[in-house]
């Protein structure tokens, strides 16, 4: 079981089935991404693998990030799949790649089979390295929209939740709810087993959980 | 599977003792199509086939000319292509779902047939999947709480919603290996691009 609680204080996470997906929902500027980056950091602190898969910012700049969330931390197991290098070659497997650090590029957010096997060559070096546990990221989903379509999104959410279902892993998924129609929202929630909303509220950052608990919990700050 | 009808096969060969080995092997649990040449095996290919065995290595048209033409057809069968050497990694870009190597064994035949059918059918129930999705989110959108506790047909949507979340879960064993996570993600992106 995965244990979300240090991050969001909420019973309702504090036992995360091994292969939930979840989905992280709310308008831009309240978080998503650090939530999401939190929740994977949290994981590398107690050993787990991470994984990220990043359409807006570059891998050296997510690794810089990363290092300073985890500081501290020995032995981070950590892989960037970067779907915005255009043109770029991978990086994985050069010496000055440091050790518990594999990178892939893929050309763009909208080459899913890329994406795919970014995805499967990092999570085969995390298994290999020893992470039978391990967090997942995707920041955006909001962005691979705009270079395919929800049909195709949708799919490819529901595939890569069977395959991190298969590996005992657990995902997070941004989405910007203030760039898509109700309609897209609506149908792209059902690949998902959970959902996070969150808000800017008049005491700051507030999030909620659905779908993982019986009823939704209340907004609570973050 | 509710269809009852055997799986078609299309058998593309040449020599015609390969050919009637692989029809032995395989005629038990599907129907099979043999053409001896790329003319025929384009002119015997429909809506019904499920896979093709192409060889490779033939006289008239290659096997590469008549995949790139099945290809160019809005067919959903799947493509074994049969090669006489190890291929290189460039033809993974090609288009076919699976090689199989000369000599093939029997076992071997009936499992790439088996792999490719089941890949079949899972980006059939992730097809269906998704279009009732959109009909829930579509009814969920529109309608309120309370029109759709009183809606028969959405209470059934949900429940075949259900069903289609089990059986994708149970096919291909629910995308265990990376095989199987790749061609499904390259099925799904094949479409618009």
């Amino acid at each position: 079981m995965y244990d979300l609680s240090n991050v969001l204080e909420t019973e309702a996470v504090s036992e995360i089935r091994p292969g939930t997906s979840v989905l992280i929902a709310g308008p831009a500027m309240t978080g998503k991404e650090n939530l999401a980056m939190e929740i994977l950091a949290d994981g590398s602190r107690q050993g787990e693998g991470a994984l990220v898969v990043t359409t807006g910012s570059d891998a050296d700049t997510v690794v810089e990030d990363y290092q300073e969330r985890v500081s501290g931390s020995n032995n981070i197991q950590f892989g960037v799949v970067d779907c915005r290098a255009e043109g770029s070659s991978g990086r994985g497997g050069n010496s000055d790649t440091p050790p518990g650090l594999y990178i892939h590029h893929v050309s763009s957010p909208g080459d899913l089979t890329g994406i795919g096997i970014g995805i499967t060559k990092c999570l085969e070096s995390l298994h290999g390295s020893g992470a039978t546990e391990g967090r997942l990221a995707l920041i955006s989903l909001s962005t691979m929209l705009t270079y395919t379509d929800r049909e195709t999104v949708f799919k490819f959410c529901h595939v890569l939740s069977s395959r991190l279902d298969a590996a005992g892993y657990i995902g997070v998924f941004t989405i910007d709810t203030g760039a898509h129609e109700e309609q897209t929202l609506q149908v792209l929630k059902q690949a998902f087993d959970g959902l996070i909303e969150v808000r800017e509220g008049d005491a700051g950052r507030e999030a909620r959980v659905l779908g993982i608990t019986d009823s939704p919990t209340d907004w609570a700050s973050i | 599977m509710t269809d009852s009808r055997a799986p078609v096969v299309l058998i593309v060969e040449d020599e015609p003792d390969v050919a009637e080995t692989y029809n032995l092997w395989l005629e038990a649990d599907y129907e099979v199509r043999i053409a001896e040449n790329g003319d025929e095996g384009l002119a015997k290919l429909d809506e019904d086939v499920n896979v093709v065995l192409l060889d490779r290595m033939m006289p008239g048209l290659s096997g590469d000319e008549v995949l790139e033409r099945i290809r160019g057809r809005d067919l959903s069968c799947r493509v074994a292509m049969v090669t006489a050497v190890e291929p290189d990694f460039d033809i993974l870009e090609m288009g076919f779902d699976a090689y199989l190597s000369k000599p093939i064994r029997s076992e071997q035949l009936h499992e790439t047939v088996e792999k490719l059918l089941e890949r079949s059918n899972y980006d059939d129930l992730l097809q269906e999947y998704y279009a009732l999705v959109e009909k829930q989110a579509t009814l969920e959108t529109a309608k309120s709480g309370a029109e759709l506790a009183d809606s028969n047909e959405y209470e059934q949507l949900q429940g075949r919603i259900t069903e289609l979340q089990d059986d994708l879960a149970q096919t291909m064993g629910g995308i265990e290996d990376d095989s199987d996570f790749i061609t499904a993600i390259q099925q799904i992106g094949g479409d618009d691009t």
